[in-house]
């Protein structure tokens, strides 16, 4: 049975287009059969980080109006050929999702596809609404600051109270993704640690994600890191793997910088 | 701040940024009910019809899973 999947976040520039790349690239390599869902409508991300900016012809909203079919919109994915892409529409008309229209195309989606992937806009962006409402699970992206635990907790609330499942009187299984982790400022008490950050939201951790500068190169060539086996592409792995119901343990990120860590367990 | 402090000590910004979220989110996870008033109302005036109060306060709370509300009552002599 195919499960709807939202990425999201309280806040924008937390990952959401890169954990949603990474985690459908990771799922397809799994052999499941895989959809991603650009819900960003106005801006376009997923395309870039993908790198299939280059073959769009049909988006979202062109489906869902009726102007082309699915198969025509679907983007099969260069490497990854369980891997189906459904770039955002640049419209300007951010109102322009409709809840039916949008349930349609998820109902039809899901005859096809193990997992559908929705990478909704940050908070309450409209489009945000549409991308969570048919959801089966949600995960929310969070980054060890302020500003973005207090917005993941505001939109923790909607997805609860706004979501199809919330309004049947079941719930939206939903999961914390904490993304760019430091752990060096973490070994000295300048960043929240990932313990600090679910303390607070209250809600089960599905993966931790170090901060990593293979992210920047990944997404200049359009080659998601889940590919590579950098710290980030390990961790995404890791993440996949617990989607699909294994029990994996969460590493712990050793602080780079050695010599003071090793200092502090002297003086304590 | 002394060098060592700042090295070994827990002091560092993640505990206030701790804090603070613990305090804005209490704030923000608080329920505004429609009909608080009235009801802060009504109760007091059953409360008031055997007590001496003359105040009361409630305040609605909500996390994740659930929702309280919580009427305090200071009953005068």
């Amino acid at each position: 049975m195919a499960e709807v999947i939202t990425i999201t976040s309280g806040k924008g520039g937390v990952g959401k287009s890169t954990a949603t790349a990474n985690i459908a690239v990771g799922l397809a390599q799994k052999g499941k059969k895989v959809v991603a869902i650009d819900f960003d409508i106005g801006l376009r991300n997923l395309d870039m980080i993908l790198g299939l900016e280059n073959r769009i012809v049909y988006d979202v909203v062109d489906v869902m109006e009726g102007r082309c079919n699915l198969s025509q919109a679907l983007i099969n994915d260069k490497k990854t050929k369980n891997l189906y892409f459904l770039p955002a529409s640049q419209s300007k008309d951010k109102n322009i999702l409709d809840k039916e229209k949008v349930r349609n195309l998820v109902e039809n989606l899901k005859k096809d596809f193990d997992y559908i992937l929705l990478d909704s806009p940050a908070g309450i962006e409209s489009g945000f609404e549409h991308a969570i409402f048919w959801a089966d699970r949600a995960l929310v992206i969070v980054t060890p600051e302020v500003s973005s635990v207090r917005d993941s907790d505001r939109v923790i609330g909607i997805i609860d109270a706004k979501s199809d499942k919330a309004k049947n009187g079941s719930e939206v299984q939903k999961h914390i993704i904490i993304n760019r982790l430091k752990p060096d400022l973490i070994a000295k008490g300048e960043m929240l640690s990932n313990e600090d950050v679910l303390n607070i939201l209250a809600l089960p951790l599905i993966g931790l994600v170090p901060e990593d500068n293979k992210v920047v190169s990944a997404t200049n060539s359009g080659e998601p890191v889940i590919y590579g086996n950098s710290p980030s592409g390990q961790a995404y792995k890791r993440i996949v793997n617990r989607l699909l119901g294994e029990k994996i343990a969460f590493p712990e990120f050793k602080s780079q910088n050695g010599f003071l860590s090793v200092f502090k367990r002297l003086f304590q | 701040m002394n060098l060592l402090a700042k090295w070994f000590g827990n002091n560092g910004s993640a505990k206030s940024a701790k804090d603070r979220l613990k305090i804005v989110l209490a704030h923000e996870r608080s329920v505004k009910l429609p009909y608080m008033e009235d009801m802060k109302r009504e109760i007091l005036e059953v409360v008031q019809k055997y007590t001496h109060a003359t105040k009361i306060d409630i305040k609605a709370d909500s996390n994740q899973n659930i929702d309280t509300l919580e009427v305090e009552i200071i009953l005068g002599k």
